[in-house]
């Protein structure tokens, strides 16, 4: 979440994906780092166990919110 | 309050008040701070001394703790160190080893979240273990000494307050281990035949130092039939050679702690320090083949590893990228031939070696070549 | 009745405020980068999903970036370099 924050922070809308089991690590880190206002974009966990048919299903549940992210700033429906 | 909001602001490092006759062991319990053993609850007496001997000033910042970045000021590490059961003398030890933990190398961030079981282990040398009363000796890894116990244990209580480092929340170890409640100890400087840890790396014998890794509990080597250096180090490098240390799949460092009898006999070969982590880093390693299941999952490359390993089926790989990145005490006692590995996280966190106040290393005589016969 | 007093031990944690980028408008155009963390699967999934939306808009450019470590934050020339030569950013994975 820190390069993230960077990013934004440098102009660049940035969507981060991160896990299930990490979204609270990431808004804590993106709160302790001042940035309350960034969405993240969330996948069920895990990632690093999945075949590769059960990532492209991953992949679907982040497409809408990185444009979200993007174009709102928020992910909507985590 | 309470662990469900971990970026809770309480303005209060201020007292509030409970009422009078509370049970005050209960009530602190309650506000989930506790490490699951009861916390000493904290006086205005005792943590005005606190902050005292950690310099005063109670609104200066010693760090920020991650991952949460609570600012640890004197006056919440006074707390925390009470709350541990420390003496305020061991003041110096935990401050130094707090700064050492937060430095950007130590990497606390990766350290606390990680789903590894690692937890930070403290080693300290100079004349600040027998000033402070810790224990080098027998069970040195155990209970039963209060310095040691307390500040490992205060340690790991600003961890998870000032850090929010708590379990399931920001902390996702699987497993964890003991060493999350405390894991502290010094290096018997009397008992070991070589130069003290810190000696090696540049400081003099009378600095105090403390050193941080990030780290797997120990694991004991039995070895009572060898009596020479060879037959003891060979044991510790069979305990070095697993597949499933972290070190083997995430390179970084580890620590080696000889038993005191182990050292003895090693000395006797007349081995000095280098001799010993050159010797147990060319000895020890896992072939390339057995630690990915020998192809049964397809070929695995492993970026965290040095390039400079060969990905070959029959390769020796080492156990951690160089001798310098095994970290060699002695400690125990006197009576016993055991010694221990004790595996770090990985490369992605740095151990740390910090001066206890204005020690800094002096460049004076080099021990790590083996010509030093301090 | 006298009180007693108690302590918390966690301390305040003090965030200067950072606002979000601007964003963005519309995503034809824009130059996309990617940040690999290097954790397992971090660059099947951002590769599919590069895919996926290339598909769908006409990225002015795509880049791909790698950490050098998954723990640490990326080197600042990284992602100054990132920021640089991009116009919207797709980091993964914090898991």
């Amino acid at each position: 979440m820190h390069d993230t924050v960077m990013l934004e922070a440098k102009g660049r809308p940035t969507a981060a994906i991160v896990t299930s089991e990490f979204l609270l690590e990431a808004e804590t880190q993106r709160d302790a780092l001042g940035m309350t206002g960034l969405g993240a974009v969330v996948i069920t966990h895990p990632l690093s166990s999945l075949t590769d048919e059960e990532i492209g299903r991953r992949i679907e549940q982040a497409l809408p919110q990185i444009e979200r992210v993007w174009l709102t700033g928020k992910a909507g429906g985590n | 309050m309470g662990k469900s909001d971990p970026i809770a602001t309480p303005p209060q490092t201020d007292a509030s008040q409970a009422p009078e006759g509370t049970d005050l062991i209960e009530w602190y319990y309650e506000r989930g701070w506790s490490d699951g053993f009861p916390l000493v609850p904290p006086t205005p007496e005792k943590i005005a001394v606190a902050v005292a001997a950690l310099g005063g000033e109670p609104g200066h910042l010693v760090s920020r703790v991650p991952p949460r970045w609570g600012s640890l000021t004197r006056e919440v590490l006074a707390i925390n160190m009470v709350m541990a059961g420390c003496r305020p003398e061991y003041a110096p030890v935990v401050e130094a080893a707090m700064l050492a933990l937060c430095d950007a190398r130590f990497n606390l961030n990766g350290v606390q979240a990680t789903t590894h079981m690692a937890s930070p282990l403290l080693v300290v040398n100079g004349p600040v273990r027998k000033r402070v009363g810790m224990n080098a000796g027998c069970n040195v890894f155990g209970s039963g000494n209060r310095a040691n116990a307390t500040i490992g244990r205060a340690l790991r209580l600003v961890l998870l307050n000032v850090g929010g480092g708590w379990p399931g929340l920001l902390d996702k170890s699987t497993l964890g281990h003991p060493g999350k409640y405390t894991y502290c100890i010094a290096e018997n400087e009397e008992a070991s035949p070589f130069a003290p840890y810190h000696v090696e790396k540049g400081y003099r014998i009378e600095d105090s130092t403390v050193f941080v890794l990030a780290a797997e509990p120990p694991h004991s080597v039995t070895n009572h039939f060898a009596n020479d250096a060879e037959g003891i180090l060979d044991s510790i490098c069979s305990a070095m050679s697993t597949i499933c240390n972290n070190n083997a799949v995430s390179a970084g460092h580890c620590a080696v702690v000889l038993g005191p009898e182990h050292a003895v006999t090693v000395a006797k070969s007349r081995w000095k320090r280098h001799d010993i982590r050159h010797y147990l880093w060319a000895h020890s390693g896992n072939r390339w083949g057995d630690l990915y299941g020998n192809g049964r999952y397809g070929s695995v490359y492993n970026r965290n590893l040095p390039v400079w390993y060969k990905r070959e089926p029959d390769a020796r790989t080492p156990i951690v990228p160089s001798p310098d990145n095994i970290h060699l005490f002695v400690a125990g006692g006197e009576a016993g031939r055991f010694s221990a590995f004790i595996p770090g996280w990985g490369h992605m966190s740095a151990p740390v070696l910090r001066g206890v106040g204005d020690a800094r290393p002096a460049g004076g005589p080099e021990c790590s070549d083996g010509a030093c016969a301090v | 009745m006298t009180a007693i007093p108690v302590y918390d031990p966690r301390g305040v944690v003090d965030a200067a405020p950072l606002t979000t980028a601007p964003r963005a408008k519309k995503l034809e155009g824009l130059r996309l980068g990617l940040l690999d963390n290097t954790k397992w699967n971090a660059n099947k999934l951002l590769r599919g999903v590069r895919d996926r939306l290339a598909q769908k808009h006409a990225f002015g450019a795509v880049n791909y970036y790698r950490k050098e470590s998954f723990s640490l934050s990326a080197a600042p020339g990284l992602l100054s370099e990132i920021a640089a030569n991009n116009d919207v950013v797709l980091t993964a994975i914090g898991d």
